[in-house]
């Protein structure tokens, strides 16, 4: 079944990164948001399945967001994808709901493990 | 920011790029001075490295400001200055983030660390992106407390031709404080930096 | 680390030192230059930590350092500016006794380690010697040259410019904090005379000698300047017209005292003083208060010189000679 994808990012770059490091066997519909507002525009009004989610963005940003969906109780998973790791910024984003955390600059070993690990693929 | 022919791709590369280069540095000095870190960075603009000094003038203006400088060189003419401001205000919360005992280290060698680390972690998670590496020269003081930032900017960026300014938040737990960081590069290397966006947009 | 790389010549030959560690502070390597300026042999000292080796080292420093080159994997710097040496190395250069180390700029390099491996550190020494020796020359060389914009060349007290600058400042701040102020400006009697008796050399030797003498005779705040050729000023902050006189008398008398010795004669002179005092409804700018020390010196002159006259508030001419 296809799943609907939402790629959420501020950087035309790192959406594609994104994008390029999927499986091409993953089947999946994809869309994409430049800010957190537009992404929850989409995620209201449309049936999403997973969003890859940046943390640094205008408007409002990832955290902004991953609150939204835990109070909204949108049902999505989430993959937080950004270059700082700390484990303080971690800690936060895992008890907001996210699934699970990726470094910037992504690539596909990075992605397929992660997708492996909860059964997207 | 286009104002050296940079295309709305390449722009957005090179931010992605840097924002990421400041990700990673974040996450690097958090460990390291074990407190959470936040490096944001709101802005980056190409500027022709004679507007420099302009642009500074008006927020140093009246405060003590210190500048250090320090090079690095890579390959593929990959090389500049990078300039780190801060207010002297912020000096003494340096020196409390990097476990210095108050009279255990001079205000002079205690920025120079601290803009070391701060520009060697950037520019090393920058180079890392662009699969090129760098080395560094010592950091040296362009000026602290009495010096004048607009005529010392003069002085350095005279010799470079165009400048990346990039606007740094450096936020603690506790307490927040801004720096701002110049990268003044050559005139050859824009078309360098410029092919190398293009090659990773490529990729893509 | 392999070690053949590290027993290159090249190495061997660097005019610098080079000493690796691990991430423990132990020595792994160091280069000939260390073996030489360190007297120590590598076989010695390999495995052992840094800081038993070198027993000055600035420990808790070194190690935050080093510790931030292993852990952000960049460089550390130190240079002479900031800290002479960090490695005690002695130097074979006449330097000045404030130190006879070597003056150094260390860096701290992150090497890479096959993965698996204890990571390790490279600290390269570079002499920077020269630069420091340099550095104290120019130092001492302003210091020279400032004391050479004040003084007078001759008799090394201050001279008529920086002198000036004075009065105005001390005018500003009996002005300000509304202290008293005293000048005294006095001439040698017919030093014209004693110029063509003992030669050039000899009124040159008086100024320097009267110079010297009067300087004894002040207190550390009194300002002393030469005005003129045989023409000097004297700035009496915090002190009122009879105390300017009191000292004005002190002067006149030791001088007509002093024999001096030159080429085997015996030389005496005298003053003629004039003294004023400052008040600010009459003194605007210094060269007010200027002229009327200088109108009690002429009257000084006037009555027959060797004395001392005081301005006397009112006069605002100089006296005609007293028939």
């Amino acid at each position: 079944m296809t799943l609907p994808v939402l790629i959420c990012d501020d950087s035309i770059l790192a959406r594609k990164q994104v994008r390029k490091s999927l499986p091409e066997s993953f089947d999946a519909e994809f869309q994409t948001a430049g800010n957190g507002l537009e992404a929850l525009a989409v995620l209201r009004n449309q049936e999403i399945g997973l969003v890859f989610l940046d943390l640094t963005m205008p408007e409002l940003d990832g955290i902004g967001v991953l609150e939204a969906i835990k109070a909204e109780c949108i049902d999505c998973f989430v993959i937080v994808i950004s270059a700082d790791i700390q484990p303080e910024m971690q800690k936060r984003v895992m008890e907001l709901g996210a699934l699970a955390f990726v470094q910037k600059p992504v690539n596909e070993d990075k992605i397929n493990v992660v997708l492996k690990q909860y059964g997207f693929i | 920011m286009n104002k050296l022919g940079f295309t709305e791709e390449q722009r957005d590369c090179l931010q992605e790029i840097i924002n990421v280069a400041m990700g990673l540095a974040s996450d690097k000095l958090a460990r390291f001075l074990n407190t959470f870190v936040h490096l944001q960075v709101p802005s980056i603009a190409l500027v022709g490295a004679m507007h420099i000094p302009a642009e500074f003038e008006n927020r140093y203006q009246d405060a003590e400001a210190a500048l250090i400088s320090q090079g690095f060189f890579g390959n593929e003419g990959v090389r500049g200055e990078a300039i780190v401001l801060y207010k002297m205000e912020n000096a003494h919360k340096i020196s409390a983030l990097l476990g210095y005992e108050p009279d255990d280290v001079s205000e002079i060698e205690m920025l120079t660390d601290i803009s070391s680390i701060l520009t060697t972690t950037f520019l090393n998670g920058l180079a890392a992106q662009i699969e090129n590496s760098l080395s560094y020269s010592a950091p040296r003081i362009l000026s602290s407390r009495h010096g004048n930032v607009a005529d010392v900017l003069k002085n350095t960026s005279f010799h470079w031709e165009h400048a990346l300014k990039v606007d740094i938040s450096y936020q603690l737990v506790d307490h927040s404080f801004n720096c701002d960081m110049i990268l003044l590069i050559p005139g050859e290397a824009v078309t360098n930096i410029k092919n190398i966006l293009d090659r990773i947009l490529e990729a893509f | 680390m392999p070690h053949a790389m590290l027993s290159s010549p090249i190495l061997a030959a660097l005019n610098s030192g080079v000493i690796v560690i691990d991430d423990e502070y132990n020595i792994r390597y160091v280069n000939s230059f260390i073996e030489r300026h360190g007297n120590m042999q590598l076989a010695e000292v390999q495995g052992s930590s840094l800081f038993s080796v070198f027993v000055d080292l600035p420990e808790a420093w070194l190690k935050r350092k080093l510790m931030s080159v292993l852990e952000l994997k960049t460089p550390a710097f130190s240079s002479w500016e900031q800290r002479q040496y960090i490695f005690k190395l002695p130097h074979l250069r006449p330097i000045t006794s404030s130190s006879q180390f070597m003056a150094q700029n260390c860096s701290m390099l992150p090497l890479d380690a096959p993965s698996g491996e204890q990571p390790l550190i490279c600290i390269l020494i570079e002499d920077a010697t020269d630069a420091f020796v340099y550095q104290q020359h120019l130092s001492r060389t302003l210091i020279e040259l400032e004391k050479a914009n004040r003084q007078d060349g001759l008799t090394k007290i201050q001279n008529r410019r920086y002198w000036e600058e004075q009065l105005k400042q001390e005018i500003h701040r009996a002005q300000r904090y509304k202290h008293s102020l005293s000048l005294i400006l006095f001439d040698l009697d017919k030093f014209k005379d004693l110029n063509d008796k003992y030669g050039h050399l000899g009124g040159d030797f008086v100024l320097v000698e009267l110079a010297s003498f009067i300087s004894s005779l002040l207190r550390d705040s009194d300002l002393f300047g030469r005005y003129g050729g045989e023409e000097f000023g004297i700035i009496l902050p915090d002190t009122g017209l009879e105390g300017a006189e009191e000292v004005a008398e002190r002067i006149c008398r030791a001088v007509a005292d002093y024999p001096m010795l030159f080429n085997q004669q015996t030389i005496r002179t005298t003053l003629s003083i004039g003294v004023a005092t400052f008040v600010p409804q009459q003194h605007f700018l210094h060269d007010d208060l200027i002229r009327c020390a200088d109108m009690a010196l002429y009257n000084a002159k006037r009555s027959g010189r060797n004395r001392v006259c005081c301005y006397q508030s009112g006069e605002t001419e100089y006296h005609k000679k007293a028939n």
